[in-house]
Formats: structure tokens, C-alpha cells, sequence
């Protein structure tokens, strides 16, 4: 048998809300810690070189609906993005002068092509990437799995596949 | 004078400079994917790299595929 833990059962609903909060939380709440650090390090260094890219409206809620939903994905990542999204437009907002447009290039902050692409590329991916682990963490925990698999289940996958059709 | 802070300010990119963002973004998919995938974390790095390679030769002929088609079809 595999070194799957036996002693308590993880709870799916706190897997899938611990991988969404902070990637790989989920896989480090299921005992795979060493693939937690890298899907923390990998999604959240994805996300903030995209915001890197794009400055402070990358996560933009009011112009990209769609990668914004991609975004927030990434959980905390995605929910500080917005934050600083949205407290750069209130201070555009509040501030006497031209229209939003003229001040987001007064200051310097538009973003225009290609760095819009690549920037929401980047951040919006690392979301999608985190909801693959969220799903990946709910499936586990709904199985039962905690822990690294054991040495023996590199064969069985196949074979459990071939009883089942 | 504006000054320029990072994860404030957008970087100026050039299109010639786009492509070559691909290959942080295919690592990253690659790196997570396989993560989630390989029973043994030893064999990462190779998966990873096999997986790079098939996305950037899909990649690649999907682009030649699109330029025939753009540059020749009638």
C-alpha cells in the first residue's frame, strides 16, 4: 500500500478554500509540501511579473472583466492586485483635471500594447494555473489522499483504469 | 519627470520582445502542471522539460501553419 495517511480525513471544502486563498496551500494542507512550494513559488511568480509588466492596472476590473475573473483566481495575489487597482482609480478619480484616460497617461500608468497583453497574459494564466491545483487538491481530499504517493502507485493508474472499462 | 516604480508602472515592450516572453509562460504552465501530475517529484525537471518542448513545437507549426495559410492560400 501507498504511505496515503489513514489517520484523519481531509475535509474537501477546506482544501478547495485553502488552494484558492494561497496556491498550494491545498497540497500542503493534504501533506504534499514540497509540490505546495513549488505551485506557490511558480503561480505567484507568474502572477507578479505580469503585474511586473503592466504596473498597477493589470488587474483591472472596469476595462478586462474577463482576465480579471482569470485573476482572481490566484487568490491573495489576485485580491492585493485589485486592491492597488482600485485605489490608483480612486486616486485618478479625486483628483482635479482632464478625464481618467489623460490622467492614467499623466502619470504614466496606462497600459498599451504589447505590454497589456503579455502583463494580463501572465497574471490571468496564473490563476487558471491556480484553479487546476484547487481542482486537483478537492479531487484528492474528496479521494482521501494525503501525503506523497507511495513507490508502487507509479504503476497502478493504469491498471485501475483498464478494470474500470 | 514621472518617476518610474516597479509593479506601478508598465515596462515598455517591443513586439520583437513579445515572443520571447513565451518561454517564462510555458515554463510556468509546464512546472505546475507536471508538479500536480509526476508521482515522483525527482522526475520534475525532465517532465518539465519534455512538456516545454512539446508546447513550443506545437507553437511553432501552429505559427508556420498560419503564416502558409496567411501568405499563399488565395
Amino acid at each position: 500500500m501507498s504511505n496515503h495517511g489513514k489517520t484523519s480525513t481531509p475535509a474537501p471544502y477546506v482544501a478547495l478554500l485553502l488552494a484558492y486563498l494561497v496556491p498550494g496551500a491545498g497540497h500542503a494542507y493534504l501533506g504534499r509540501r514540497r509540490r505546495a512550494v513549488i505551485i506557490f513559488v511558480t503561480i505567484s511568480a507568474l502572477f507578479w511579473s505580469g503585474v511586473a509588466v503592466g504596473g498597477v492596472l493589470t488587474v483591472d476590473s472596469v476595462q478586462e472583466r474577463w482576465w480579471f475573473v482569470a485573476e482572481m483566481l490566484t487568490g491573495v495575489h489576485g485580491l492585493v492586485g485589485w486592491h492597488r487597482q482600485r485605489t490608483a482609480y480612486e486616486e485618478l478619480r479625486s483628483a482635479e483635471g482632464d478625464g481618467v484616460e489623460e490622467k492614467m497617461q499623466g502619470r504614466g500608468i496606462a497600459l498599451v500594447a504589447p505590454a497589456d497583453t503579455v502583463a494580463r497574459a501572465y497574471a490571468g494564466v496564473a490563476g487558471l494555473l491556480n484553479l487546476m491545483c484547487m481542482f486537483d487538491a478537492l479531487m484528492l481530499s474528496i479521494m482521501g489522499r494525503t501525503g506523497e504517493p507511495g513507490p508502487e502507485e507509479e504503476q497502478t493508474p493504469r491498471k485501475q483504469k483498464g478494470t474500470k472499462t | 519627470m514621472i518617476a518610474w516604480r516597479l509593479f506601478y508602472n508598465p515596462i515598455t515592450l517591443s513586439f520583437y520582445h513579445e515572443l520571447w516572453l513565451l518561454l517564462p509562460l510555458c515554463a510556468a504552465v509546464g512546472i505546475v502542471y507536471k508538479t500536480i501530475r509526476v508521482t515522483h517529484l525527482g522526475h520534475l525537471a525532465r517532465q518539465v522539460l519534455f512538456l516545454m518542448a512539446y508546447m513550443l513545437a506545437g507553437l511553432v507549426i501552429l505559427a508556420v501553419a498560419l503564416w502558409l495559410i496567411h501568405e499563399y492560400w488565395p
